[in-house]
């Protein structure tokens, strides 16, 4: 199928872009920035990220296993010290609180390359070193009888250029 | 005909069209070339580190008595420079995620030299416990390992603690320090040649800035800053723990962590402006380090000095208020015993230079900034050998009671651990981008989409 591969200068412009051509039923598209813009990233999908489910079971990990294991290892091992309970709960705050961001930190990077699809892994045919300077794509793929409709379309969101990539 | 598979956009001849963005230019310039200065420098560092690791074997064949371990202090420099290494990092963590939720778009260009800095202070930091065991190789003893015994550590000591607090720091800032290295990382990728190019397109992860990923990139350092932000005040104070926990004269106190805290944060802007002001100078980076972002960690300065000079007032008050004679003779003893002169530059060097922060000239005033941060790094070493030096050298029996000198080893070695920072920062230097890119690029662009306001 066709793809069209355009550039712009300003991500309002390629936000817009990418609004109108999902409003015309293209959802078939990917953008590329050189920084994170959240008018871009919401054009393109609205839905919030899925890496914080990730944190939260992650915190949620830490905090439980934080404290399954000091109580655990304290009966195991029973230490009195100053006349405290075996398992004594203030003090274990501390390493419980630790656990739950050391997951909750882990479980997030992990989403982050989850939900990111961040592998080693070739580059996208239509990427370019461009997204990487100061240009923003859009790049979408239609029905051969729509590519005129749609260059017009991102031509009349200030596409500085676009082209067809079979 | 079909384009072959290669990026289509690389395809779109137009005259008009720069090659690459300035902020990529310029600051990805210092990762290329050689300047001999810099391997002069890097030279240096490993030279330093190699003297200290031989004085190290040196140490671990003999016995701790060489560092000058000895009836009453057993806690000598290695535990005041473990302390004042981890105070470094806490401003990195600071304009990292603090400043990030607070939503200071000044961070953007200081970020990643000081989130550099964090990682590598923690690690230096964490070889010191190491280094103080002696017998460095029971070093696992310290963490719950499943053992024949059924022996578990204990779990109620500030020191195990700050095993899980120093692990769970240093963990969080190289992830934190990652992730945000990512889109750079890319940034380099697509730029260079070699063996650099194979570096760097392992590590960006097949990055490419589309939206799915810069939305989970930003859900992610969104929520490390919210579980950093409590993590970096966590940590000072579970270190100020291991000290207000006992019942030694002089530690015993519940001013210990806001204090602990507020100087490490302090003490951490130090250290950023002493490297940034020179990184800033040498890469011609004033484009994007400007007075204004100097100005800003000024006032940080001024402001986190100002709670130090509290924190020392309260600690003499206290000492005085609270009637007890051990309290009243231990912070006598610091002020005109025999480490006299570690407190007068503790307080001459945290509270009273900063003070001239006040004038708006001399904030914005490098070589002054420069000066007044090295005498501020001195003062913040001094105050925590003062904290731990002088109580433990004159404890409740009087006849316990002993002089510390700093022996040779501990100064080789602290003097390593300087070289192995900077050997690690230098590194760092030549490899990554020491200012976020993205991040200017954002402000940038922004700035441009929306007519100059942001």
């Amino acid at each position: 199928m066709p793809t069209l591969v355009s550039v712009f200068d300003l991500p309002s412009h390629a936000a817009g872009a990418v609004r109108k051509l999902k409003d015309r039923g293209f959802d078939d598209l990917k953008t590329y920035s050189p920084a994170p813009f959240t008018d871009l990233e919401l054009a393109e999908d609205p839905r919030p990220s899925k890496v914080r489910r990730f944190t939260l079971v992650g915190g949620l990990t830490g905090v439980v296993l934080g404290f399954a294991m000091q109580i655990w290892m304290s009966l195991e091992w029973p230490i009195k010290i100053a006349g405290k309970n075996f398992a004594s709960i203030p003090p274990f705050w501390i390493v419980g609180f630790e656990l739950t961001i050391l997951l909750g930190g882990f479980f997030t990077f992990f989403g982050l390359l989850i939900v990111g699809g961040l592998y080693p892994r070739r580059l996208d045919e239509h990427y370019s070193s461009r997204f990487s300077a100061e240009e923003f794509g859009v790049v979408v793929t239609v029905e051969d009888r729509d590519v005129t409709e749609v260059e017009g379309l991102l031509r009349g969101e200030s596409a500085k250029e676009v082209t067809l990539a079979r | 005909m079909a384009p072959p598979a290669t990026a289509v956009a690389d395809r779109l001849a137009s005259p008009d069209r720069p090659r690459d963005s300035r902020a990529n230019i310029d600051i990805m310039a210092p990762t290329k070339g050689v300047q001999w200065p810099y391997f002069l420098a890097l030279g240096a560092a490993v030279l330093g580190v190699l003297q200290a690791f031989i004085v190290l074997l040196y140490q671990t064949y003999v016995g701790l008595g060489v560092a000058g371990y000895q009836q009453p202090v057993f806690w000598g420099v290695y535990i005041v420079t473990f302390v004042f290494w981890i105070g470094i990092g806490h401003a990195g963590t600071l304009i990292s995620a603090i400043l990030f939720l607070f939503r200071a778009k000044w961070r953007n260009a200081v970020n990643r030299g000081a989130e550099a800095l964090t990682v590598f202070a923690v690690i230096t930091a964490a070889l010191f416990p190491i280094l103080h065991l002696g017998r460095i190789w029971k070093l696992y003893f310290l963490i719950p390992y499943p053992n024949q015994r059924e022996l578990w550590v204990n779990f109620k000591s500030p020191l195990l603690w700050d095993v899980f607090a120093i692990s769970t720091y240093a963990s969080i800032s190289i992830v934190f320090f990652y992730i945000g290295l990512i889109p750079d990382i890319a940034i380099a990728r697509d730029r260079a040649t070699g063996v650099k190019k194979v570096l760097y397109t392992i590590l960006a992860l097949g990055w490419q800035g589309t939206g799915p990923q810069w939305k989970a990139h930003s859900r992610s350092v969104l929520h490390l800053s919210g579980l950093a932000t409590p993590l970096v005040l966590s940590v000072h104070s579970v270190v100020s723990w291991d000290f207000a926990m006992s019942i030694v004269p002089g530690w015993h106190a519940t001013i210990f962590a806001p204090y602990f805290v507020a100087g490490a944060v302090f003490g951490g802007f130090a250290m950023v402006v002493n490297i940034l002001i020179p990184v800033r100078r040498i890469f011609r980076l004033e484009r994007y380090l400007t007075d204004y972002h100097f100005e800003n960690m000024s006032r940080f300065i001024l402001f986190t000095s100002t709670i130090c000079g509290y924190a020392y007032a309260a600690e003499y008050f206290i000492a005085w208020y609270s009637g007890v004679e051990f309290e009243q003779s231990s912070f006598w003893l610091r002020a005109f015993g025999p480490y006299w002169i570690s407190t007068w530059c503790m307080i001459t060097f945290n509270v009273i230079f900063p003070q001239l922060l006040w004038i708006k000239k001399l904030r914005t005033n490098l070589p002054f900034l420069m000066g007044l941060c090295f005498f501020i790094n001195l003062g913040m070493w001094f105050e925590r050998y003062v904290i731990i030096i002088t109580s433990l050298s004159r404890e409740y029996i009087s006849g316990s009671w002993g002089l510390y000198v700093i022996s040779p080893v501990e100064l080789s070695v602290l003097a390593g651990s300087f070289c192995w920072f900077s050997m690690w920062f230098l590194l760092f230097l030549k490899v990554f981008p020491v200012i976020a890119i993205t991040e200017v690029k954002e402000l940038e662009i922004h700035a441009r989409d929306h007519g100059g306001a942001h």
